[in-house]
């Protein structure tokens, strides 16, 4: 309960700064530092249970039970450390904020910190893998944006460290899979516990590697160690929290919290003592360059993430006693020594060493802080640090793998520390003592000692590192029930500030004294500050990386990036042939066929096929090829009726007749013949055609027809009359069975048509192709049109209503033979096709029925059928009636022919819409729009041409057989 | 086997129409695609039974599956729909040539 409470009050907090900062403004965060206070106090109530009788205290509420996730917390010793640092440090910033801004408001300041205050305190406690992940997440975004609220300047170190710390969030949901499907479960403990994986040397090692990137992207460790100093952009505060408590420590607690599944695989222990020492030196180096107090405390995390990461990758018991001891040490004089920094900034104006210098007798107050941090980073007697080096030094002189090594990690470790003494020193003595310097020397005069609510939580946390290294012994059941949760091994240690002659107090010893040496030999630093060690520094690196894979991404898309049609085409195409390689090569074992597939009267139309390809493929005639791809069409038709799907046959028909109608309308405004193209070209793709030809062939041959009828198509067959009253199968599938699909079919034929008319509603058509004028004498009854079109006008006046009976017919008896809605709808739009072919003119061939809303109406019909469906449970579920008919039979009535009434509506709706929009000479225009000019149509006859419709098709087809002929 | 060779020769057709510069060769050959599709998807049903499958005039036993037919029946409406979108497109703007002339 107290976990849950924990995450409520948290997340309550985040989501009432909004409210409260409206009314306190800076002051929030004193508010958001009373809350923290009771949290921490909270927690540390929780002591006598998790650290005394060593209980882990858990909450569990199912999140995601489909997949198993759950919203599982579980605090244990290694929990409550850093819950209790994130609480407690975050208390003390906070109230540091409330004076570190100038009045005013802080709303994306508090909020962020606090959402970042939650998402640590989530992340320290996550006993489910899916959740860490979550919450490791939360804290990079929160991050990113804290980085970026420092305006402008600060938007690219953001990215940078965005990107850094991401690249690492993956790394980690990479092991979190890996070990998701390897175990079974999200739980995390339970995952720990698991040995089966963790003996798996090859499996262990990948995921070990996996986690070492994250904690080494979050925790800063070399390569990655360029983010922190340059995330310095944020405000002092986010930097002291990021340092101290957040962010970074998330890193440590993520490689503390595996150390039990990888404390003994080699790859773990190597890289994390070789790159925690690694970054330990160099950062170290790197601080006592700096001039920037500021940048001088961030390289100096970096060296002290760096001696955490190492004697985590010991790995021994003692080693996690001196991490659990370092890392509240370090939470403590860090969090102490930023927030001095910004006292120092924000009195003295600068927080540049070469401008300071003598504060001491200004700001005595801030200097004792500052001394008492830096002699706990320092690891001088008798504060904490120095107790948690010592132990950091005994913990390094265990390394596995040979005593020699042990040796060789401790004089590095000595190394660094000397440095850490030297920097530490740098930084008091250079900013509270000695004489002003530089040329803000003047503006010290008005420099003043800060009010005691800004300094105030500052000396708190430096305050802690002195009372906890006289009274250290108290950190002993936690730092031993870290050692127990992460080795599983009691260690017994006793911390203490004295404990006799021994290795470490020579290390200590030695530290101190080649500190001190190095602080007289580069007169603490400055002989060496600022210049450059390495030739590169990160951000540039990063930027250079990251530009060079922009530029490598944009070059792989301009592979794609091109206008002609036939590269989008033909890359799919050239990839199934690819794919189809392999596969010839190596052959299939195939089933026989399941039994006589072919009859002889099929090679009819395979010569039929064959020829009408051919002719396409070959005649440079638009009109030619339409005819002949027509042609294709009714063969294909007749395979279709061959094949004993009649309903299918009729629809391609009818279909092949419409869609030649339409092509023939957009034809006679282009040219008439096609574009030409390189000889090469030709060769080349129809060497990629035959190829495709022949693998799907290959494949209609080898891969169908080569078993028995499937179980769905049994069902249907065996059921179709009972389930829905139909006896045409087809027509059951479309309107009962499958009608989900037909209605989405449906709706892509509407919106198909709705396109059409938008798209031309702002491009204009273009014109009807004025050069294929027919001359034929004045004299000549074909000259008008009126008289022209009088044959097609008889017929289409009796057959319009005939086809439109018919079609009303075919749609209802659908259900029990050929027929239904498509080919109704087909049939009634070429009645109107008819009729608008008939038509003597423009004007007469315009359609005025409202097409769009046909359309529509079709789609709402079938909709409104299928919400009937809910009367009986389900959308789209027929319901069926047995009409009583004089005579005493019954109608069989149900709503599927609703349905089917829909369909026929959208299907005549796009035909009007096709046959309008296209076949008029300036569009149709919505079917509403004014009549044309008469001017306009006048013209189109006074020119003697073919008036739109019949005569116009008429004249292409006397140009066809012409150009026909001649090829 | 026989529509198999009749698949073959569309499909080779198709594509090379379809690789071509103008808009309606690009629209025929799609159209010969999608014609050999839809009997792909006639010959995975298994054409070895060709009776109709209206069990008023046929019994089950040699039905032609189906459940091809309708996918095939929806599948030629929205082809069509698709092509006079796309003759739509050829008949407006400049010209149907979809390439730069070079």
């Amino acid at each position: 309960m107290v976990l849950l409470t924990l995450i409520l009050v948290l997340a309550a907090t985040v989501l009432s700064i909004p409210l409260v900062e409206r009314f306190m403004g800076r002051n929030t965060g004193w508010f958001a530092a009373a809350v923290l206070t009771a949290l921490t106090v909270l927690v540390a109530a929780q002591a006598p249970q998790v650290l005394g009788s060593g209980e882990a205290l858990t909450y569990s509420v199912p999140w995601m039970p489909q997949i198993g996730v759950e919203f599982h917390l579980r605090m244990d010793t290694l929990g409550w450390m850093f819950t209790l640092l994130v609480t407690g440090v975050g208390a003390l910033i906070m109230a540091y904020s409330a004076r570190y801004f100038p009045a005013g408001r802080r709303l994306g300041f508090y909020f962020l910190m606090t959402l970042f205050a939650f998402a640590m305190t989530g992340l320290v406690l996550a006993d489910d893998v899916v959740l860490l992940f979550v919450f490791w997440e939360l804290t990079t975004i929160a991050s990113f944006y804290l980085i970026g609220l420092s305006g402008p300047t600060a938007s690219r170190p953001a990215i940078r460290t965005f990107l850094v710390t991401a690249m690492g969030g993956l790394a980690l949901l990479g092991a979190v899979v890996l070990l998701v499907v390897r175990t079974g479960t999200t739980q995390l403990s339970a995952i720990l516990a698991d040995q089966t994986w963790t003996q798996d040397t090859g499996f262990v090692s990948l995921v070990a590697v996996l986690v070492v990137v994250a904690v080494f992207t979050k925790s800063a460790q070399f390569p990655f160690h360029y983010w922190l100093p340059d995330a310095m952009a944020a405000s002092t505060p986010v930097s002291a929290y990021l340092h101290a408590a957040a962010m970074v420590k998330a890193g440590i607690y993520l490689a503390m919290r595996f150390t039990p599944a990888f404390g003994d695989v080699l790859v773990w222990n190597a890289a994390l003592i070789a790159f925690g020492l690694t970054t330990a030196v160099i950062g170290a180096v790197f601080a006592l360059q700096q001039h920037d107090l500021k940048r001088l405390a961030a390289y100096s995390t970096v060296s002290q993430l760096g001696f955490l990461v190492a004697v985590i990758g010991v790995g021994t018991p003692e080693a996690l006693v001196a991490a659990a001891a370092h890392t509240v040490a370090h939470a403590l004089f860090k969090s102490a020594l930023f927030m001095t920094v910004g006292l120092v900034d924000h009195e003295a104006g600068t927080r540049d060493l070469r401008d300071l210098g003598g504060l001491a007798k200004k700001m005595p107050v801030t200097a004792g802080i500052a001394t008492l941090a830096a002699l706990s980073m320092a690891g001088i007697p008798p504060l904490l640090g120095f107790v948690s080096k010592e132990y950091l030094f005994a913990g390094l002189l265990g390394t596995p793998g040979g005593p020699w090594v042990g040796v060789l990690a401790g004089a590095v470790a000595v190394g660094a520390a000397a440095f850490t003494f030297a920097y530490s020193f740098r930084f008091v003595h250079g900013a509270f003592f000695g004489e002003p310097r530089g040329e803000r020397k003047a503006d010290q005069e008005g420099t003043h000692e800060a009010p005691v609510t800004f300094w105030g939580p500052a000396a708190l946390a430096a305050l802690g590192g002195v009372l906890l290294g006289l009274a250290v012994p108290v950190l002993d059941p936690l730092v031993n029930g870290v050692a127990q949760d992460t080795t599983d091994t009691a260690a017994d240690a006793h911390l203490l500030l004295w404990h006799g002659f021994n290795p470490e107090l020579a290390m200590s010893a030695l530290a101190i004294g080649f500190g001190a040496l190095l602080v007289w030999r580069t007169a603490s630093g400055e002989s060496y500050a600022g210049r450059p060690l390495l030739p590169v520094d990160g951000p540039s690196v990063f930027e250079r990386l990251h530009g060079a894979t922009i530029r490598a991404g944009r070059r792989v898309g301009d592979l794609t990036r091109t206008d002609a049609i036939a590269f989008h085409l033909g890359a799919p195409i050239v990839l199934v042939l690819v794919l189809a390689a392999p596969v010839v090569y190596f052959g299939l074992d195939l089933p026989a066929p399941a039994g006589q597939t072919s009859r002889p009267l099929d090679w009819l139309l395979v010569g039929l096929m064959a020829v009408a390809v051919l002719g396409a493929v070959l005649t440079r005639s638009r009109l030619a090829a339409l005819a002949l791809i027509g042609v294709a069409g009714f063969t294909t038709a007749l395979w279709l009726f061959f094949l004993g799907a009649f309903d299918v046959a009729l629809t391609q028909l009818l279909v092949e007749v419409l869609t030649v109608v339409v092509a023939v309308l957009v034809l006679r405004r282009l040219p008439r013949t096609f574009h030409t193209v390189t000889r090469r070209r030709s060769a080349l793709t129809a060497v990629i055609a035959i190829a495709t030809g022949l693998v799907a062939g290959a494949a209609a041959f080898a891969l169908t027809g080569r078993r028995e009828l499937s179980p769905a198509a049994e069902y249907f067959l065996n059921n179709a009359p009972e389930d829905t009253g139909g006896d045409n199968v087809v027509n059951t599938i479309l309107v009962d069975y499958r009608a989900l699909d037909t209605l989405g079919e449906l709706v892509v034929l509407g919106v198909a048509g709705l396109i059409i008319i938008s798209v031309l509603g702002s491009t204009n058509l273009l014109p009807v192709n004025k050069g294929r004028k027919v001359t034929v004498p004045v004299a000549n009854p074909a000259f008008e049109s009126a008289p022209n079109t009088v044959l097609m006008r008889t017929v289409a006046k009796f057959l319009l209503p005939l086809l439109v009976v018919w079609s009303f017919y075919l749609l209802a008896r659908g259900h029990n033979e050929p027929g239904g809605g498509f080919i109704g709808g087909l049939v009634g739009g070429s009645a109107f096709a008819l009729t608008y072919l008939a038509a003597s003119s423009d004007a007469s061939a315009r359609i005025r029925l409202a097409y769009p809303a046909i359309i529509g109406s079709g789609i709402l019909v079938a909709i409104g059928s299928g919400l009937l469906g809910f009367f009986e449970g389900s959308f789209l579920l027929p319901l069926h009636a047995e009409i009583p008919l004089p005579g005493g039979d019954y109608y069989h009535f149900t709503t599927a022919l609703i349905f089917d009434v829909g369909v026929y509506l959208a299907v005549v709706g796009v035909l009007l819409a096709a046959l309008n929009e296209l076949g008029l000479d300036n569009g149709g225009g919505a079917a509403v729009s004014a009549p044309p000019s008469p001017a306009a149509s006048g013209g189109d006859r006074g020119g003697a041409t073919a008036p739109a419709g019949t005569a116009g098709a008429t004249a292409v087809e006397v140009d066809t057989t012409t150009s026909g002929g001649a090829r | 086997m026989t529509l198999a060779v009749t698949i073959a020769i569309m499909v080779a057709g198709g594509v090379y129409l379809m690789l071509q510069r103008g808009m309606v060769r690009i629209v025929l050959g799609l159209l010969l695609v999608g014609h050999a599709a839809n009997l792909l998807l006639m010959s995975a049903g298994g054409i070895f039974r060709r009776d109709q499958p209206l069990l008023g005039i046929n019994p089950p036993d040699w039905a032609a599956d189906p459940l091809p037919q309708a996918f095939v029946l929806t599948a030629i409406v929205i082809a069509f729909s698709i092509v006079i979108y796309m003759l739509t497109l050829a008949a407006s703007g400049s010209d149907d040539d979809t390439e730069d002339a070079s």
